[in-house]
Parts: C-alpha cells; sequence; structure tokens
C-alpha cells in the first residue's frame, strides 16, 4: 500500500515535467517535419541558442536589468504611498470619506488609457515608465491596506483595550500588524500590475531605448521571432521568481498566516 | 473585590429596527474572593452581562460598580480591577506566546526584560514551558487555552472574568483545564465570575451559581454550591453533586425550551 503510494506521488511529482518535456520535444518535430519558417513558429533549440547569444553580447543582461530596476522603482513608490494612504484612511474617518470619491472614481479606469497623457506631461523617458507602473499599483495596494485596517477583528481590539492599551498602542500593536495578511495580499497584486505595466510602457513611445518590453518589440519589427520567443521566456521566469520572492518574504515576515485556518 | 450589578439593562438594536432587550434589571452582588458562575441558555446576555462588568461595553441603563471591601466608600473606576478570558480566547495570532503573555506589561512600558522574566515564569507555571517562541496558531486548543489564562493572570487584577473559556474544547482538555483554573483559584484566590452553559462545570467550579433565564435576561435564582474545597473531579459522584445538579436542571430546563423557541425561525423568513 505504502510502496505504491510512494510510486503514485512519485510519478505525479515528474508528470509536470514529463509534460513540458513531451510538449517542447512535439513542438520541435512539428516545426521540422512541417517544415514552418523560423519566422512563424521557431524550434525552441533555436530559442535557446538565441538566448545564449543574446547573453553573451550582453543585451539581455542590460535590457532585463533596466525592466527589473523600473519595476523595482514604480512598485517601491506604489508601495510606499499605498501603504501609507491606506493605513491613514483606516484610522481616520476623515482621510478615509476625502479619498473614497477618489479611488472610486479612479480605481475601475484602465490606467493604460493615462499613457497618452502621462507622455505628453513626462515624455518618454524614466519618468513615465515609472510614474503608469506607479500609479496603476497604487490602486490594489491601497485599497487592500484600507481594507485589512478596516476589518481588524473586533475581539482583539477589545481584549487588547482590556489588557490596558491605550487607543494609539491598539492602532500600532493590534490594529496595523492584523492588517498586514491584506498589505501582502496587496503588495501582490501591485507587483503583477507592475510587471505589466512596465513591459508595456517599454513597448509604447518609440524613443524608449531598452528594456524587455523594448526588445520583444523590436524582435517583433524585425522578424527576429526567435529573440521574440527568448524575451518571452526570460519574462516568465522572471515573473515566476518574483512570485517565488515575494512569497518567501511573506512567510519570514508573518509566518502566522500560514497557520491562520488552524484557529 | 466584590462586584456590585445595580438594575444593568442592556438593549441592541435589532434588525427590523425593534429593540432587543438582552438584560432586563439585572442586580447582584459578586461576592470578593469567590467563584461565581452565570449559568444560562445561550443568548440570555450573560457575555453581556460580564463584558458590562468588564468596562467594555457600556450599559443601556444601571451601574455596576467595584468594591474593596476593606475600603467600602473609596469608590473605583471599572475596567482597572478586572480582566477578561474570552470564550474565543483573542489571542494574537502575529505574537509568540512569550509576547501575547507579555502583551499587558508591555503597555504599561515595563522593560523588555522585566516583563519577558514574569511572563516565562508564568508560562511555565500553566505547563507551557518551552513554548515561548510558538505562535498561538502552532498550538493545540488547550495549550492555546493556557496562554489566554497566563495572559490574563499577568495582569495580577483581583477580578478575572472569564466567558465560556472552555466551550471550544473537547472533553478531555476540558477537565484539565478545570482543573488548572481550580488550582489557580485557590492559589490567588481573586474573585472569578464564570460564564457558562455547562451545570456540571457551574457546580463544579463554583461557590455560587446565578441562574438566568432565556432572553431577556434576568436572574433567575442564586444557588450556593457547598462543596468543600480543594474541589477535585470525584465529587462529581457525590450525592450533594447529584442534588444541586437536579435542582440547577429543573432551573434551566424552562429556559433553555423558551430559548430555543426564541430562536426558531418562521418558514419563508432568512
Amino acid at each position: 500500500m505504502s510502496k505504491r503510494s510512494n510510486l503514485s506521488t512519485l510519478s505525479e511529482r515528474a508528470a509536470p515535467t514529463i509534460v513540458i518535456i513531451a510538449v517542447l520535444l512535439a513542438w520541435e518535430l512539428l516545426v521540422r517535419w512541417r517544415g514552418i519558417a523560423p519566422i512563424y513558429l521557431p524550434p525552441p533549440s533555436s530559442i535557446v541558442v538565441y538566448l545564449f547569444r543574446m547573453l553573451r553580447d550582453g543585451s539581455l543582461e542590460f535590457n532585463l536589468g533596466v525592466t527589473l530596476l523600473r519595476i523595482f522603482a514604480g512598485f517601491s513608490i506604489a508601495a510606499i504611498a499605498g501603504v501609507t494612504l491606506g493605513v491613514l484612511m483606516g484610522m481616520s474617518r476623515l482621510v478615509a470619506r476625502i479619498v473614497d470619491p477618489w479611488i472610486a472614481a479612479l480605481y475601475p479606469l484602465p490606467k493604460i488609457a493615462l499613457i497618452p497623457l502621462l507622455v505628453i506631461w513626462l515624455g518618454t523617458g524614466e519618468l513615465y515608465k515609472i510614474a503608469i507602473s506607479a500609479v496603476t499599483a497604487f490602486f490594489p495596494i491601497v485599497i487592500s491596506t484600507y481594507a485589512g485596517i478596516r476589518q481588524t477583528d473586533r475581539g482583539l481590539v477589545k481584549a487588547a483595550r482590556d489588557l490596558g492599551a491605550n487607543r494609539q498602542q491598539i492602532q500600532l500593536k493590534v490594529v496595523i500588524p492584523a492588517a498586514v495578511p491584506s498589505i501582502f495580499a496587496g503588495l501582490h497584486l501591485g507587483m503583477g500590475v507592475t510587471v505589466i505595466l512596465v513591459v508595456a510602457a517599454e513597448m509604447i513611445g518609440s524613443s524608449s531605448q531598452s528594456g524587455m518590453g523594448f526588445l520583444l518589440i523590436q524582435s517583433g519589427q524585425v522578424m527576429e521571432t526567435e529573440k521574440a520567443f527568448a524575451s518571452l521566456v526570460v519574462l516568465a521566469i522572471v515573473g515566476a521568481l518574483i512570485i517565488k520572492l515575494q512569497q518567501w518574504i511573506d512567510r519570514k515576515v508573518a509566518p502566522w498566516t500560514a497557520h491562520r485556518d488552524g484557529h | 473585590m466584590e462586584v456590585l450589578v445595580e438594575n444593568v439593562t442592556q438593549v441592541w438594536p435589532g434588525r427590523k429596527g425593534e429593540s432587543i432587550i438582552a438584560l432586563d434589571n439585572v442586580s447582584h452582588r459578586f461576592a470578593s474572593r469567590r467563584f461565581s458562575c452565570l449559568l444560562g441558555p445561550s443568548g440570555c446576555g450573560k457575555s453581556t452581562l460580564v463584558q458590562i462588568i468588564g468596562g467594555l461595553e457600556p450599559a443601556t441603563v444601571g451601574r455596576v460598580r467595584v468594591l474593596d471591601p476593606a475600603q467600602p466608600h473609596v469608590p473605583r473606576a471599572t475596567g482597572f480591577d478586572s480582566v477578561m478570558v474570552w470564550q474565543n480566547l483573542n489571542l494574537f495570532p502575529w505574537r509568540s506566546v512569550l509576547d501575547n503573555v507579555a502583551f499587558g506589561l508591555e503597555m504599561q512600558g515595563l522593560p523588555k526584560k522585566q516583563r519577558y522574566d514574569r511572563a516565562k515564569a508564568l508560562i511555565g507555571s500553566v505547563g507551557l514551558a518551552g513554548f515561548e517562541a510558538h505562535l498561538p496558531g502552532q498550538l493545540s486548543g488547550g495549550m492555546r487555552q493556557r496562554v489566554a489564562l497566563a495572559r490574563a493572570l499577568i495582569m495580577e487584577r483581583p477580578i478575572m472574568l472569564m466567558d465560556e473559556p472552555f466551550a471550544a474544547l473537547d472533553a478531555q482538555t476540558k477537565i484539565v483545564m478545570q482543573e488548572e483554573l481550580l488550582r489557580v483559584f485557590d492559589q490567588t484566590q481573586k474573585t472569578i465570575i464564570f460564564v457558562t452553559h455547562a451545570i456540571e462545570e457551574a457546580i463544579l467550579l463554583g461557590d455560587q451559581i446565578v441562574v438566568m433565564t432565556a432572553r431577556p435576561g434576568r436572574i433567575k435564582e442564586v444557588l450556593t454550591v457547598d462543596l468543600p474545597r480543594p474541589r477535585s473531579l470525584e465529587m462529581v459522584n457525590s450525592k450533594a453533586f447529584g442534588a444541586l445538579f437536579d435542582r440547577a436542571f429543573h432551573l434551566i430546563r424552562e429556559e433553555v425550551m423558551t430559548s430555543m423557541a426564541q430562536q426558531t425561525v418562521p418558514l419563508g423568513a432568512s
């Protein structure tokens, strides 16, 4: 029985890898047998070759680095502003009342629609790319933070009051820590849209000469399909790594959220 | 410390704009250094009453006074002499056992070393030594209960209010915690007001059982438990225990029926 379950877990674990390899193999064979032109669909092997070529001439490292810097800058601004405003809204009814209609009006707006205005105001340089990603990431962060602060368990607040905490101590020692899981949820959402908006912003505005988005649009324009695929692969891997990193930080900073269901 | 509940009435706004009377003109004197149990059907306002006593809810009408029998003329503000152990514990899930227990001292501004020393001693005394760094979510129900008890005891307040603290525990853990609480009561001689809907628990723990009616909560009868202390679980089989149980059961039975009838929902209503 245990042997069988061991075997089945082993095959369960191996299954995703086997499927990935099978798909890549089928792709490679299909392209070669049917003689599909690499402009339409390059085989995986030549994508790998391109990946190494881009690594050797440094274009991958440079453009990836630039994109990551923009993501980091946009996300940091959004995180600091979003968490700060969310906490203020949660703690002061006046602030919440004033800010609420602005968020309600601006949140549903597709932020990509702001690109023309931002290009007029800021040009197509760094500022515009950081601004568009920060503005987009700001909303989910501020909304989650505010919701987290407001949804604090009333029982915990009462218990703290009973144990002698004053208003300020309740805010700092109970309300804000209790909101951490939902603040993190907002940061996750914010990071997701930051990546999207930075890459999108790099693709728009032809004066932009760097970044993964630029690399993609440029390879599309000169029909270097291999390069476009290679850039996509890199973006997918980097995206997955960012998510893993965030999950790791969550576990380090807020380990209790993993035990939450046990209550 | 004795607790004087004077003509307390509590009214909640209902869903359809009506008024729900949770407590109706309740008056009682909880004697100093005695273990009193509030026994009643669910929804009879016993939790509300302990929260009013603890200064955590204002009473709609009436008041609660805390008196030191040695200085009966010195008025005291409610809330500062009592500490609550909650039904759902209300432990801070992000704080370790040590920081949960030390919470009250931290709020008082006690330096880290001092508050940790006292917290560690208490954690040891409730049998949790070695678990200081654990988070509440990593502990079993009985261990979390001990953390909640230690967090209340560290306040060294003369009155301990307990709102069905053992209701969520399994039968065996409950017995162990009841023994633990009896030990604490014998050692500290606090005034304890303990809310429960379990008759055996009320008899085993209390000196006095305040039986409450179904909503609107009133005091139906006050029973005196004259079993000797220290109490032990064997007393459950004694004749005196059986007689008290019958008495309390008959008092509470009627109220439970009324309470059940109140909680039925007409068909079609949601």
